[in-house]
């Protein structure tokens, strides 16, 4: 019979608070980039610019069919041979954004096309600027219209960084293995991770509902 | 809070399960005509899978020539480096000859034999790389393989300025300092004699942190087989048959360190 | 022991590809099943069939595959079964597709006009003819290209059974780079091989969702 023992948990719940700030921190900062990275990504697909749109479907094609454990261990083992090299916590960031960029990009891209033609030209009619047009007219009912995909993306990103201790970033899965190593409670140790990671993710969806209704609580009018 | 309750009710409800880690019996052993051996086969040479993916090195001979004194045959499970005391305590195998450097902290959880073999842990690192002792790894990267040897005295003497970086395997703390993600590594003598094959004179050694002996581990409580385990030790050093072993995996014998540690 | 990166490495990590399709298959096979009772006690009548399945869901849905294959891989000692990487990444990876699959065909299933499932019962069908023969045949085709689309997302999560030291696509390339020191090139490769496998399978679940959606505004 197993023997259960979660003292050393308890006793070390601080390490584990820790470690979960600095996921929440790392992971808030990669949806922040990762977003700019999305729309720049969808603006350079829809441009119409045919090299451009070329480079980005091959980088949101080569990025969604591989894992992110390729895509990290490249990034930090890998580029140093081309002489670009990053911190551990850097390249996990790096790593975590070039990721959810392609697919942000698609769900943008996808929220973009999703604009009549006609309120674009509606836009023209009023003589807003290009600019204006595409910040007023395309991008933020865009943004509405997809707001849900790019949200659960951004959550399944916050659980997909749990994988970036293999290249020694710090993080709450980390905290969690530097736990495990000293005292070997494997079962409690990972149960509570989860635990603290399913919050976690509870905490993010709560913020982005609440997000939702600051910024796009107005009527559809379709 | 319901959730804090529940949590509590559910951890006394498991204190009332609890039982000891499972201890081995020799007899078990004996009855059953194997012993089940967990081993690392990534540690080379102490621990390798051959071509065919059969456990190989300097740990699985020590394995075979155990179960030899024993009169039983060895079963080797492959086991890696963090969850090999939990495989020992789980009773999923009955010994370790798993390169398990013998430690306080370990001590509390698993019985050692006495040594069987040592290495010797120290920092290495870039020949451009201006370190002296611990006192220079203040604001320097180090890489370590978690919950290693190595990590534990990297830890004990590092000051407060050094970047400790830990992952998951030695390989992979290696993988950091070859590609330049990391200044320095704690590392045994055994694996930078492997790279500095391939690296060259890149790096060197730049102070030592502590020779280490490994022990055969095996669950508390199960004295009888630790006795015959020790017993096959010191046979076993005294007549040259772990000398033969550590010749052929590490091209020298078993080092002065290790036979005098009792 | 440092050598370089050879054509057998290839080979090797080319061998390695079919522990990456087989636990994809188990995988997907145990995932099919809990996805579809997952789906059905979803969209049941029964409210703690119901309750069951979205907790389930959440739970999968809202944690790490790293931390669920921990769990099951530690888990496996406490229940005192022997700790074997192979069943415990074929178990969380089977639970997380459940999850995945059952919410992907609830959907489906819901999509499904409720009229069509209130003729059937007008007709007197009983809650399995009715499933087998007027809802899931409609909701399937609405389900095909996620379902494609999600073996992608699981073929990728198989790599994370590496950490827990299953020799399958990726943990054989770490091996090969623990050999050799050429992580440009073996990660590189890696990441070729399983952009092979996934990439036909995203051109696939896309051309049906266009296909799909071409049936629907027609």
């Amino acid at each position: 019979m197993y023997r259960f023992n979660f003292q050393p948990v308890f006793d070390n719940l601080d390490m584990l608070a820790h470690g979960a700030w600095l996921t929440v921190q790392l992971s808030s900062l990669a949806m922040a980039i990762g977003l700019v990275v999305s729309v720049l990504g969808a603006v350079a697909k829809t441009s119409g610019i045919k090299p451009l749109r070329w480079i980005v479907d091959a980088y949101v094609e080569v990025i969604r069919n591989t894992p992110f454990l390729i895509q990290i261990f490249f990034i930090f083992f890998g580029l140093p041979a081309l002489g670009i090299s990053m911190s551990h916590n850097t390249a996990a960031l790096v790593a975590l954004v070039v990721n959810v960029g392609a697919y942000g990009t698609e769900i943008i891209r996808a929220g973009i096309e999703s604009i009549p033609q006609g309120q674009i030209e509606a836009g023209r009619a009023l003589a807003l600027s290009p600019v204006q047009i595409f910040r007023h007219v395309v991008l933020k009912p865009a943004l509405r219209n997809i707001y849900p995909s790019l949200t659960s993306q951004f959550i399944y990103l916050m659980l997909t960084s749990s994988v970036v201790s293999v290249i020694s970033a710090t993080d709450l899965a980390a905290a969690g293995a530097d736990l495990n190593a000293r005292t070997f409670a494997s079962f409690e140790i990972y149960l509570v991770l989860t635990v603290l990671y399913f919050l976690l993710a509870l905490g993010f969806s709560t913020l982005f509902a609440t997000l939702r209704r600051v910024f796009f609580d107005y009527p559809a009018g379709r | 809070m319901t959730l804090t309750r529940r949590l509590f009710a559910a951890l006394a409800a498991t204190t009332l399960l609890a039982a000891p880690a499972l201890a081995t019996e020799l007899q078990a052993v004996r009855d059953a005509g194997t012993i089940r051996v967990g081993m690392l086969v990534d540690f080379p040479p102490f621990g390798i899978q051959d071509a065919s993916g059969t456990p190989d090195g300097y740990d699985a001979d020590v394995a075979k020539a155990l179960a030899e004194h024993l009169g039983v045959e060895a079963q080797i499970v492959p086991v890696t480096g963090p969850n090999r005391i939990p495989y020992l305590l789980s009773g999923q195998v009955d010994v370790l000859v798993a390169s398990l450097g013998i430690t306080a902290e370990r001590a509390e959880r698993v019985d050692f034999s006495i040594p069987y073999a040592g290495i010797a842990i120290g920092v290495y690192g870039g020949t451009d790389v201006a370190v002296a002792g611990p006192e220079d790894l203040d604001g320097k990267s180090i890489a370590v393989a978690r919950a290693s040897t190595q990590d534990t005295g990297v830890t004990e003497v590092a000051p407060e300025g050094t970047e400790i970086r830990r992952f998951d395997d030695d390989a992979t703390a290696v993988q950091a300092l070859m590609s330049g993600q990391v200044q320095t590594i704690g590392l045994s003598n055994v694996v930078f004699s492997q790279i500095s094959g391939v690296a060259g004179d890149r790096f060197d050694k730049k102070f030592d942190l502590s020779s280490q002996v490994q022990g055969i581990a095996v669950a508390p409580d199960s004295d009888a087989l630790l006795e015959e385990i020790n017993a096959f030790v010191t046979a076993a050093r005294e007549d040259g048959r772990l000398d033969t072993i550590h010749e052929k995996w590490l091209g020298e014998p078993l080092p002065d360190f290790v036979k005098t540690d009792q | 022991m440092i050598r370089e990166f050879s054509s057998a490495d290839v080979l090797f990590i080319l061998m390695a590809i079919r522990w990456t399709l087989i636990l994809s298959l188990i995988a997907f096979a145990g995932g099919a099943v809990g996805g579809m009772a997952l789906a059905l006690a979803r969209t049941s009548q029964a409210r703690a069939l119901r309750w069951i399945s979205i907790a389930f869901i959440q739970v999968f849905q809202g944690t790490p595959l790293l931390m669920q294959l921990f769990l099951v891989y530690f888990g496996l000692a406490v229940l005192g079964l022997p700790i074997d990487p192979l069943l415990a990444a074929a178990v969380a990876l089977t639970l997380h597709a459940s999850a995945f699959l059952g919410e992907i065909w609830r959907g489906a299933i819901q999509a499904v006009p409720q009229g069509q499932s209130e003729a059937a019962t007008a007709l007197a069908l009983s809650y399995g003819d009715r499933m087998r023969h007027v809802v899931l045949p409609q909701a399937m085709r609405t389900a095909t290209a996620p379902t494609v689309g999600f073996l992608v997302q699981l073929i990728k999560g198989t790599s994370l059974a590496s950490i827990i030291g299953f020799t399958e696509l990726t943990r054989a390339g770490q091996i090969v780079n623990n050999a050799t020191f050429q992580p440009f090139l073996v990660f590189g490769t890696v990441a070729v091989f399983y952009f092979i496998l996934c990439w036909p399978l995203s051109l696939l679940a896309r051309r049906m969702e266009a296909r799909m959606r071409l049936a629907v505004t027609r």
